[in-house]
């Protein structure tokens, strides 16, 4: 058994322990590892904000760049310092301007980048090509599929009473969520353990020295 | 007017314009899509020193009342000084924060990564308590979600192989057919729900966030 | 360096890049020896006496795109190609001089434009027969939303905090925007039934709206006064960090009542475990995809991808909204069918094919390049 000397192993391995004491209950070793992180957090946050976002993006261009298009970049400092307005009672609907900008700007987004990247991707994977087909199993496989991806769409169906038919179709739907939740599901836990194994290995190997 | 049409006005107008700009690659809408990303992170630099401000004067008024477990804001407080602190004195030691050896990354590196770590590594016993929960099947619904769950954790360890040496073949067909369908219908509900919901943003339809 | 200027069948071209804002200029070669190893793109122009190098062409794909800041639009460029082989080096020029020009439409989205027109038209159509028509609309049940008020009141008569804490994306993602929806209804019951709320935010622009939303729904309850902006926090910009911060509130405030609205990441099984073992009600909604497994395991109501979407329809019933969702639901029949004649012409195509007719085949081969 080699104990760490490293007093930044036991710095680590003592907060580790500090938040994994939550699971017993909340007490306040938890409480300083918590304030701690987030206290560190939203430093690291700040400075990572302000070196990758606002040097590069505002600072650079503004005070170094030539282009006669960088004073552009005075219209968003100009709505950015709106937000400021809810400092103060009587201006505080300022913030709205700048929310209105960032939301009309990530509706036009997402309208053409949603058809192009889900909805194409995911019509053109459920049509059958002949390679799907290739082999009886492979084909009714490719069928169950295209029946779990119809059923799904059709519980998602809101504007009409789901009986008859429709109601059929959705009822299968929630059963193909389910199952396919269910596969996610157990998938995802091997990947878990495997995110505690990495953690013991830490305060078993490096901090305590107990495993090689 | 100032209070609700403008605001509504800025949204239809920048929706459209970079709908529009999609189709035009032709200066100077070809760049417009770029332009309004830069404006966008611009804006929320400013938004996120309210953010800062907010948690800041949360834990000043817990120290200032001395509210239950005040003490624990100096914490709070010590943990932001010494990131930020370090950030700016490696900045001007290094000329970049992020250089592998100043200080600020040393915190980052030895504090803050086995603090996220840790958290993520929680996961390992919530799931153990969620599926206690979970394969206590509660209805018809919930022994479909634990039947196909059971089947790919024992798939995916050697036990399953020796159980039955074709349940990882099952499993990974359960997930190339059986998850792959219902997650595809999803994903085109949710995406034609985005593009339903921006349609009624840009036509000020739908306005909660303006209030 | 030995330069053999060989005959060979290598051709060069250059032209302008395609759907592009100009400033850029294609050089692709053709009958290219499989035996090439490296292949080096020079330009010149008019009044340039020798060429410079401009790149490294792919030996993949034979082509290099030239976007040199240098390149003027409307300026004629000449290329030369050096194939490097084992035992030579083949000098190919382009046949013509590449001009640069910006279009005006980008010819490759033209499906995106089809669907956003055939969409947009029928959620446009249907809003407006929803305006002149309100009555007939309808719109199915769903329960976590009608679940809402039970939670809050259940929270109030517990004596219990009820607790909103949003997902991990910015206001730009749609989940967000229908949370916070969701958080004006919840937010009105807390201020109807006087029981205190708190607001967590990863976001800080989702903060400020969620202030506002928080306002409003007070305002509309009729209690302005007891609207307190201390309420709707600010926790942190870091995942996990973010996560500390919501448990450790959960488990001291012990809420009765948690809204987990948004888009979540791995944290989403930290969270509801924990709002579990403080014994609330628990009401999530999620766009991804892959936590929806976990909230359906451990919440009691989940607002299933675009479940949670269709919120401010459910919630406001106005007809325009309703109109909107009726639109969204005959997209949805749309690419259905599409779907559904992909799979027969896929399916009898391939029949017809392995029986000597490619023509069935050849038609559904158009429509996939479609996509």
């Amino acid at each position: 058994m080699h104990i760490s000397t490293n007093p930044w192993v036991w710095i680590a391995a003592i907060l580790t322990l500090a938040i994994y004491s939550f699971l017993y209950k909340d007490n306040p070793f938890y409480k300083f590892a918590e304030h701690l992180f987030m206290g560190l957090s939203i430093g690291y946050g700040a400075v990572v904000l302000w070196y990758n976002s606002i040097i590069p993006r505002l600072w650079n261009p503004l005070a170094h760049g030539t282009s006669p298009s960088r004073f552009y970049l005075l219209i968003p400092i100009a709505i950015g310092l709106l937000s400021f307005g809810i400092f103060s009672k009587k201006y505080s609907w300022l913030i709205k301007y700048p929310l209105a900008f960032s939301v009309g700007a990530y509706a036009g987004f997402s309208i053409p980048v949603t058809f192009e990247a889900s909805i194409f991707e995911q019509i053109s994977g459920t049509i059958l090509t002949k390679q799907m087909m290739a082999t009886p199993w492979l084909a009714i496989s490719n069928l169950i599929m295209f029946v779990g991806v119809i059923t799904t769409i059709t519980y998602f169906y809101f504007s009409k009473h789901h009986k008859g038919l429709l109601g059929k179709s959705a009822r299968t739907g929630i059963v193909f969520l389910m199952l396919a939740f269910g596969a996610s599901f157990g998938y995802t836990v091997m990947a878990r353990i495997s995110l505690l194994i990495g953690r013991m290995q830490f305060l078993l190997h490096d901090w305590l020295g107990i495993i090689k | 007017m100032l209070k609700k049409q403008i605001p509504l006005a800025i949204t239809f107008i920048t929706g459209v314009i970079i709908v529009i700009t999609f189709f035009i690659p032709h200066p100077p809408f070809g760049r417009l899509q770029q332009d309004a990303l830069t404006w966008y992170s611009v804006i929320f630099g400013f938004t996120m020193l309210l953010g800062v401000d907010s948690l800041v004067r949360f834990h000043y008024r817990k120290l200032r009342r001395r509210e239950k477990g005040w003490w624990f804001s100096i914490i709070f407080y010590g943990g932001f000084l010494l990131s930020f602190i370090t950030g700016v004195v490696s900045e001007v030691r290094f000329g970049d924060a992020f250089n592998i050896n100043s200080s600020f990354m040393y915190f980052y590196n030895t504090i803050l990564i086995p603090l996220q770590s840790t958290m993520f590594a929680l996961l390992a016993f919530f799931i153990a308590s969620a599926s206690y929960r979970a394969f206590r099947a509660r209805n018809i619904d919930a022994t479909f979600l634990l039947v196909t769950a059971v089947i790919v954790m024992l798939g995916r360890v050697p036990v399953g192989y020796m159980l039955w040496h074709k349940l990882p073949n099952l499993t990974s067909w359960i997930l190339n057919v059986l998850q792959l369908g219902p997650m595809r219908g999803i994903m085109i509900g949710i995406a034609l729900g985005t593009v339903a919901m921006s349609l009624r943003l840009i036509l000020g339809i739908e306005r909660t966030y303006l209030s | 360096m030995i330069l053999f200027i060989l005959f060979s069948t290598i051709t060069v071209k250059a032209f302008d890049t395609p759907n592009d804002g100009g400033g850029s200029i294609t050089i692709k070669a053709y009958n290219v020896p499989e035996t090439v190893k490296k292949a080096l793109v020079y330009r010149k122009t008019e009044g340039d006496t020798t060429y410079t190098l401009a790149g490294v062409m792919s030996i993949l794909s034979y082509r290099y795109v030239d976007a040199d800041s240098t390149i003027k639009n409307g300026k004629p460029y000449y290329y030369r190609v050096d194939f490097y082989f084992p035992d030579t080096v083949i000098s190919v020029v382009s046949d013509s001089p590449g001009i640069a020009y910006a279009q005006w439409y980008d010819k490759s989205k033209t499906s995106s434009l089809i669907f956003l027109i055939v969409f947009s038209t029928l959620v446009l159509v249907f809003i407006q027969l929803a305006k002149k028509d309100p009555e007939g609309l309808y719109i199915r049940k769903i329960p976590a939303l009608d679940a809402i008020d039970e939670a809050v009141g259940r929270s109030t008569e517990l004596g219990k905090p009820t607790f909103f804490v949003h997902g991990l994306l910015g206001i730009t993602d749609a989940g967000t925007l229908a949370a916070l929806t969701i958080l004006r209804r919840v937010a009105k019951k807390v201020a109807e039934y006087d029981t205190p709320i708190l607001v967590t935010n990863f976001d800080p622009i989702v903060m400020t709206a969620s202030q506002e939303t928080v306002k409003q729904a007070y305002t509309e309850a009729g209690r302005p006064d007891a609207y307190n902006e201390k309420n709707i926090i600010y926790l942190t910009y870091e995942q996990f960090g973010y996560t500390a911060g919501v448990d450790g509130l959960m488990v001291r405030e012990k809420p009765g009542a948690i809204f987990l609205q948004g888009y979540f990441f791995a944290e989403s099984l930290i969270l509801a475990e924990t709002g579990h073992s403080v014994g609330a009600i628990q009401i999530a909604g999620t766009t991804a995809k892959e936590q929806l497994p976990f909230f359906v395991a451990a919440c009691d109501y989940v607002l299933i991808g675009e479940e949670m979407l269709a919120a401010s329809s459910y919630i406001g019933r106005e007809p325009v909204m309703l109109g909107s969702v009726k639109g969204a639901d005959w997209g949805k029949a749309f690419l259905m069918g599409i779907i559904g004649i992909g799979v027969v012409l896929g399916t009898v195509g391939a029949i017809l094919q392995s029986a000597g007719n490619g023509a069935l085949m050849n038609v559904f081969e158009k429509i996939l390049a479609f996509f």
